[in-house]
């Protein structure tokens, strides 16, 4: 065994056991830390070295486990006990309670095309928005546009008008041009400061502060626009009700909605949305605000963590990201990102 | 530093692995733009029939949105199936990147995290590099909220099983914010209401004064606030029913009684013997013995040249110049006569207190004194009276010594007053938790009235009926700048111009763009009425650089898009950006056209000028 394998070999190990080793050998060896153990024992005369060696040897082949797979099918078992055992000591293997990178990688591809099933919360939201207010509050990407576009239709079917809100001009284009696709070129307009394009559909798409003119100006009579049809209000990222400087315009708007129109309000996970439900509830007498809080994804998520070597393991321990049950790292990660942190890497 | 891993590497690993197509989100705009460089070196292109459906997908594309035909990132996008997606891009480009990024033609897309919500695109993967954004100043760790907006992105609902989130380190990573922020609880969100002067004048045109308070009593703003009254509330409740065995005693206000003659009794006992021992009559001459001034002592007449205190008991002491010529130290009570007369000099730090010549001159006017110089008659000062109101305390007569709850008072009045101190705090905090608003909207009413938009009985005057119809920041000063008329005659393209200047609020690097001396008095008289009105409103950036894009552009309608971006060291998105802002703050004033009819012409001929190339594209 030579020095580069001993080196590897002794990094693998617990610094108990290097501590065992460098016992009578190292003068004050329990004040080294593991880096400096590792040097000064490969500083040691090579008879010693030898004999360190040997014994490093015999360590690592009593648990019969062959070093470098990583994840062992096994060892990933999650009845496994979750304690590790000091004697799994070869280096790549994880502790039996965490999970390997393929248990991790497993099951990445595409799903067959199939037709389209609602979730039973977005059923819910769907039925809901029909008798009274709408709170969504719902991960990105778990289908809130479904749920506003069923309500869009809901409304037309009414001959009611329904105005969609985005906080960026950016995503009402988006929008528009999704909803011109959806619902055909001639139901979709779009309301900007000094275009109006289209602005006798049924749908009209337009950033939350000209909405908030538009009801400044009903309120104040000079109307020009068909609020009494005004069937339905969508408020799309309505998170945007605590940014600093234009959280303002949301509150003006829900404020100022006329009481026969609806809302929906679609909104990323936030932290209280109860508290929104009351407070609409509180403000609007004649309907009631219904919540629906969905925090599942539809995806499930999973945490990789890449090593700037090149080298990919799992993040966390377990394996899809599991919402509110606090976290562990995984041991390689946390070894890798110390290895990171505190050594130069090259 | 620890490097962060390669661009390339990191798309290789991710197409090993089957993660692509992925978003990778990047600190900085330059960030993004730099890993897309790194590409032109890298041998891993995508596959030709893929180029293909690229290449077949951009031309189609740039039909619809010409400003992207000749977009210097298309080879890359092409051949590497990469690209960048941050704010410093036009929104024609970003939609494409998204479009493309939808039909899965891509498999990595570099964006920046600031811009996290408005990626409207998902994606197998998502990679985040680093625990923190850069905002406004320094640099803030990403909320929960945030992380896991950008998580969120990984996983396409109906096109993948599972997503992923990568973590990778660059210098300055936390991992511990990253592990918090993806399995946490999202932060709860808060009204950020504020009482703005539009909101002031449309709130009042519509509704009459007591539904206003109940118009803000219904906000998000009111109703957190009432939660937090009502939390005051109970402990006010608590206090209460704590302060009940302290009901009325002898004294029905036995608290504050008694805290008067705590003090009374206290001035009393600690009347400490006065520092100074100077007599009243010393003290009253002190101030006329100063350098150059004519004294007599018992010697003769003597002329003082410094005062000073001695070191150990800090008498006044001084040294004169006596008539005989010699110099000498004396206490200042020794003086027996000040004198009318003092000769200016210039004094000096150390012995003879004065430069030779003076001290020449000194023994001169000395020596030619007439035999009774007229003297200063000194006032003494009356001793001080005590303070009015505690004398008259300290005379009158307390009922306490003698009274029968004396002894009781004395062991509760430390834990009652507490009390009441903290009960008078929770109901002035209850009190502005319900009323705070409501005075928000009171001040900014004063400052309207006092402006004249306002009446006294807060109607609307007919300033304030135009004004109102200006409902974007800073639209004080825009209505005083139309008030004082600074904007009558005024080209399209210099209202342009002030108005980006008004309207851009962002202080990235300048653009080093000439003004024209038009614009810059324009700017210079702007500058000065916004500083005006400082005390009312902030003020905005006003940056000339900015204004002088604006002016540009509306101005000289043959200049291409291309050539404008060419001359300014801003990127292109931000310039797209301020011209739409800018845009918007004209559309608002082209809302005016009813009372400012030749205004409202102007800046629709500005709005026209302004909608060409690539500002017509999107609406």
């Amino acid at each position: 065994m030579n020095d580069a394998d001993l080196q590897r070999e002794l990094v693998s190990l617990p610094i108990k056991y290097l501590h065992k080793f460098a016992k009578g050998r190292i003068h004050r060896h329990f004040r080294l830390s593991k880096r400096r153990l590792i040097d000064s024992i490969l500083a040691l005369p090579s008879e010693q070295k030898m004999a360190i060696a040997h014994e490093v040897e015999q360590i690592s082949t009593s648990p019969k486990k062959s070093p470098a797979t990583s994840g062992n099918p096994k060892s990933s078992s999650p009845f496994y006990p979750k304690r590790s055992s000091p004697k799994k000591l070869s280096k790549s293997a994880p502790p039996s309670s965490a999970i390997g990178l393929q248990d991790l990688l497993e099951g990445i591809g595409v799903p067959e095309p199939k037709p389209f099933i609602p979730d039973d919360w977005q059923k819910e939201a769907v039925e809901a928005i029909a008798h009274s207010d709408v709170i969504v509050s719902a991960p990105t990407g778990s289908g809130k546009t479904f749920v506003a576009t069923e309500a869009i239709q809901q409304a037309m079917a009414r001959n009611q008008t329904v105005i969609y809100t985005s906080p960026l001009k950016a995503l009402s284009n988006t929008k528009y041009m999704e909803f011109s696709q959806f619902f055909g070129k001639d139901q979709v307009g779009i309301l900007t400061g000094d275009r109006r394009d289209n602005s006798q559909a049924p749908l009209l798409i337009m950033t939350t502060e000209i909405l908030r003119n538009i009801l400044y100006d009903a309120t104040s009579g000079d109307l020009d626009l068909r609020l009494h049809t005004l069937g339905l209000v969508i408020l799309d990222e309505s998170q945007y009700l605590a940014d600093p400087e234009r959280g303002v315009v949301w509150e003006e708007t829900l404020i100022l909605c006329p009481t026969q129109t609806r809302l929906l309000l679609l909104s990323a996970s936030i932290g209280n949305p109860q508290e929104l439900a009351e407070w609409l509830t509180a403000i609007r007498p004649t309907t009631s605000c219904h919540l629906i809080r969905h925090t599942k994804r539809s995806v499930p998520l999973r945490a990789l963590y890449l090593h700037p070597s090149g080298q990919l393991v799992p993040l966390l321990e377990n394996r899809d990201i599991q919402q509110q049950k606090g976290y562990r790292f995984h041991p390689e990660t946390k070894r890798l990102f110390n290895e990171y942190e505190f050594k130069p890497y090259r | 530093m620890p490097p962060a891993i390669h661009p390339i590497d990191l798309v290789d690993i991710l197409r090993q692995h089957r993660l692509t197509p992925a978003i990778i989100f990047l600190t900085s705009r330059r960030g993004c733009d730099e890993a897309i460089d790194t590409f032109i070196h890298s041998t891993a292109g995508v596959s030709a029939s893929r180029s293909e459906e690229i290449r077949t997908f951009l031309e189609k594309f740039s039909k619809e949105f010409p400003s992207i035909a000749n977009h210097p990132l298309i080879p890359v996008v092409q051949d590497y199936g990469v690209a960048a997606h941050h704010a410093g891009h036009l929104p024609s480009w970003k939609i494409a990147i998204e479009e493309l990024m939808r039909q899965g033609l891509l498999d990595a897309v570099f964006a920046t995290t600031t811009l996290a919500a408005g990626v409207d695109f998902p994606a197998r993967t998502v990679v985040v590099s680093q625990s923190s954004v850069r905002k406004s100043q320094d640099f803030a760790d990403l909320t929960v909220s945030e992380i896991q907006q950008l998580a969120g992105r990984g996983g396409r609902r109906g096109k993948d099983f599972v997503g992923f989130v990568v973590v990778t380190p660059s210098p300055y990573i936390d991992l511990h914010v990253l592990g918090k922020g993806l399995t946490g609880q999202p932060e709860p969100i808060d009204s950020q209401f504020v009482v703005s002067f539009p909101m002031v004048l449309n709130l009042l045109k519509a509704h009459a004064l007591d539904q206003i308070e109940g118009l803000l009593a219904k906000s998000f703003a009111q109703f957190q606030l009432n939660q937090r009254a009502a939390i005051h509330q109970d402990r006010l409740g608590e206090l209460q029913e704590q302060l009940k065995p302290y009901g009325p005693r002898e004294c029905a206000d036995w608290v504050a009684q008694w805290k008067v003659f705590d003090l009374a009794r206290r001035r009393k006992a600690h009347r400490r013997p006065v520092v100074n021992t100077d007599s009243p009559y010393l003290t009253a001459c002190l101030p006329f013995l100063t350098a150059g001034r004519l004294i007599g002592l018992a010697k003769g007449p003597a002329i003082i040249l410094r005062q000073y205190r001695s070191r150990g008991t800090g008498t006044p002491m001084l040294s004169v110049l006596h008539a005989k010529g010699t110099l000498g130290e004396c206490q200042a009570q020794r003086v027996v006569e000040i004198y009318d007369q003092v000769h200016e000099f210039q004094p000096i730090r150390n012995l003879p207190w004065c430069p030779p010549r003076t001290l020449h001159q000194f023994k001169n006017i000395l020596s030619q004194l007439p035999v009774r110089p007229p003297t200063l008659p000194i006032l003494e000062a009356s001793q001080e009276p005590d303070d009015p109101l505690l004398s008259n305390i300290l005379t009158e007569e307390f009922a306490c010594p003698t009274c029968p709850s004396h002894e009781a008072c004395k062991k509760d009045v430390a834990v009652a007053s507490r009390l009441q101190l903290k009960a008078q705090q929770a109901t002035k905090t209850i009190q502005a938790l319900r009323d705070g608003l409501w005075h928000q909207f009171q001040r900014k009413a004063d400052v309207l009235h006092k402006f004249g938009y306002l009446t006294a009985t807060l109607q609307l005057t007919d300033t304030g009926e135009w004004g109102r119809l200006i409902r974007i920041n800073h639209s004080l000063l825009i209505t005083e700048l139309i008030r004082m008329e600074a904007f009558s005659g005024i080209a399209p393209e210099l209202l342009a111009g002030v108005m980006a200047s008004i309207a851009h609020d962002d202080d990235r690097p300048s653009s080093y763009m000439r003004l024209t001396p038009g614009l810059a008095t324009m700017l210079a008289q702007v500058r000065q009425v916004a500083d005006s009105l400082r005390a009312y409103e902030p003020t905005p950036l006003l940056r000339s650089d900015v204004a002088a894009i604006a002016e540009r552009w509306i101005g000289q309608t043959e200049l291409s898009w291309a050539s404008l971006v060419r001359s300014t060291s801003m990127a292109e998105g931000d310039v797209y950006r301020l011209l739409a802002r800018t845009l918007e703050f004209l559309s608002q004033i082209y809302g005016l056209k009813a009372t400012h009819p030749g205004l409202a012409d102007t800046a629709h001929q500005a709005m026209v000028n302004m909608r060409r190339e690539v500002l017509a594209e999107l609406p």
